[in-house]
């Protein structure tokens, strides 16, 4: 099946099986550095991307979804100016993710800042996430290195960021 | 790695048109909903066995949400995300909880209800809560060009070991729930069905009371490979019983449906699954005491 879809920026045309997951796809295909997954059933939360702007297990994906579809792994992101935000949120706190599972973790937090920018930005579906969405949303990610304290803290000073570039911008 | 793997074809309607006439032309297609379950399998990618895929994802009669004067009627595309924001007034508090404790915000919001319901080997929690709610599924059989539409209720899906008992033809296009709203409900999950459903057991709860005096109570114990146990006589027990229950009636509630999980099911099941089912019970029982105690 050939597919044509946007990955970190760059139009892609693939010819892969039409019900190849996503994380396979970027693997194989693509040879993306931060896909380290292989659990092949959306349990250890660590293959996550941005698929229109929103995070999922790229392993529930299929390629036929992809479509004409918006991509953004780790490395794409990392080259955006949101992602300044958590670095800097990891770097005021003192705490971040294992290297295992940084790049997952960073993209689940940039998803619940998205809802951040969307609820204050008028009437929205997406409410700003409480404390304990916040946790469960980035245990999604199996691996134990941040506790909830320091996911907290790491998504109130991303989320302090995100509000300052938000108001200068305007 | 991936050599002699076909590629399926997928098959993407537009209308129900279209979906009737490609599950005519394609009778050993796989519908395809959110797929998170299907995907979720350890066998799922590369196996040389793969169906045809019918995708639902483009039929915009299965994505919509209505209500009427009596039903809210939910099509089986919706996903769990999107029922959580048709809003608290209208969505019943039973379903609100199952949904919400259901996987996290980033997998809800590829899940759909259709899928769910339909999963094939497990069941899975939205099963016991629709059941306690006493919805009623839209289920459309494809007979060639034509199609049979009838509303069922959701227990006929299931046998009592949780066994899909739709046909191939048979497609689940439409949930209705009544706008009835439980004065107590009660959704406790222990495990995780998907990860481990041999430990797994989910209780969803519904009664209905008034003045203290139970009118229904509903009950679904689920095992999600095992069983899919809905007890109707604790229903009729209950009918017109006093709030608070005693002890005695507790127990006599718990005793009943624990003989109805030995008897419904000739497999061993597991023990921590029969001492979760048996907490679960208690403890839903002993927190309806406690809510109709503060009601006083």
């Amino acid at each position: 099946m050939k597919i044509e879809c946007t990955i970190d920026n760059k139009h892609v045309l693939l010819t892969v099986n039409s019900n190849k997951p996503l994380n396979l796809i970027l693997m194989d295909e693509l040879e993306t550095s931060h896909m380290e997954t292989r659990c092949r059933d959306g349990n250890c939360g660590n293959c996550v991307v941005l698929l229109q702007d929103e995070a999922v297990l790229s392993c529930l994906i299929p390629a036929f979804r992809l479509k004409g579809a918006k991509i953004v792994t780790f490395e794409g992101y990392q080259k955006s100016r949101f992602w300044h935000d958590l670095e800097r949120a990891y770097e005021d706190t003192g705490s971040h993710p294992c290297p295992h599972c940084y790049a997952s973790k960073t993209l689940i937090f940039e998803s619940l800042l998205q809802t951040v920018v969307k609820s204050e930005s008028g009437p929205s579906h997406d409410e700003e996430p409480d404390e304990t969405t916040i946790v469960r949303e980035v245990g999604l990610n199996k691996c134990p290195c941040l506790d909830a304290h320091e996911i907290l803290d790491i998504f109130r000073a991303a989320a302090a960021y995100r509000r300052r570039r938000r108001v200068r911008r305007y | 790695m991936y050599e002699g793997i076909r590629s399926p074809a997928v098959h993407m309607p537009k209308t129900m048109n279209d979906l009737v006439s490609a599950s005519t032309r394609f009778p050993n297609a796989t519908f395809w909903a959110g797929g998170t379950f299907i995907m979720s399998r350890h066998d799922y990618y590369p196996t040389r066995e793969s169906n045809d895929i019918i995708s639902l994802g483009e039929v915009p009669e299965l994505k919509r949400i209505n209500r009427t004067d009596r039903y809210l009627e939910i099509g089986s595309m919706v996903t769990f995300e999107q029922m959580l924001t048709v809003g608290k007034q209208v969505l019943p508090g039973l379903l609100q909880t199952t949904l919400e404790g259901t996987a996290t915000k980033i997998i809800r919001k590829q899940m759909t209800i259709g899928g769910a319901i339909c999963t094939p080997q497990s069941r899975l929690s939205l099963p016991g809560t629709l059941s306690a709610l006493q919805a009623e599924i839209e289920v459309k059989t494809c007979l060639g060009q034509k199609t049979e539409t009838r509303w069922i209720d959701i227990n006929r899906l299931y046998d009592r070991h949780g066994t899909l008992q739709l046909k191939k033809n048979d497609l689940v296009t439409r949930i209705r729930l009544g706008f009835e709203r439980e004065n107590f409900s009660s959704f406790i999950c222990a495990g995780n069905p998907m990860i481990n459903p041999e430990e797994t057991v989910m209780l969803s709860f519904a009664c209905f009371y008034n003045q203290a005096v139970i009118n229904r109570f509903r009950m679904c114990l689920t095992f999600p490979t095992t069983m899919f146990l809905i007890p109707h006589e604790i229903d009729m027990m209950m009918h017109g019983t006093m709030l608070p229950l005693s002890t005695q009636q507790i127990d006599r509630v718990v005793r009943s449906i624990m003989e109805g999980v030995f008897s419904s099911n000739e497999h061993e099941i597991p023990a921590i699954q029969l001492e979760r089912a048996r907490r679960f019970v208690e403890s839903a029982m002993h927190e309806l005491n406690a809510q109709s105690l503060s009601e006083r």
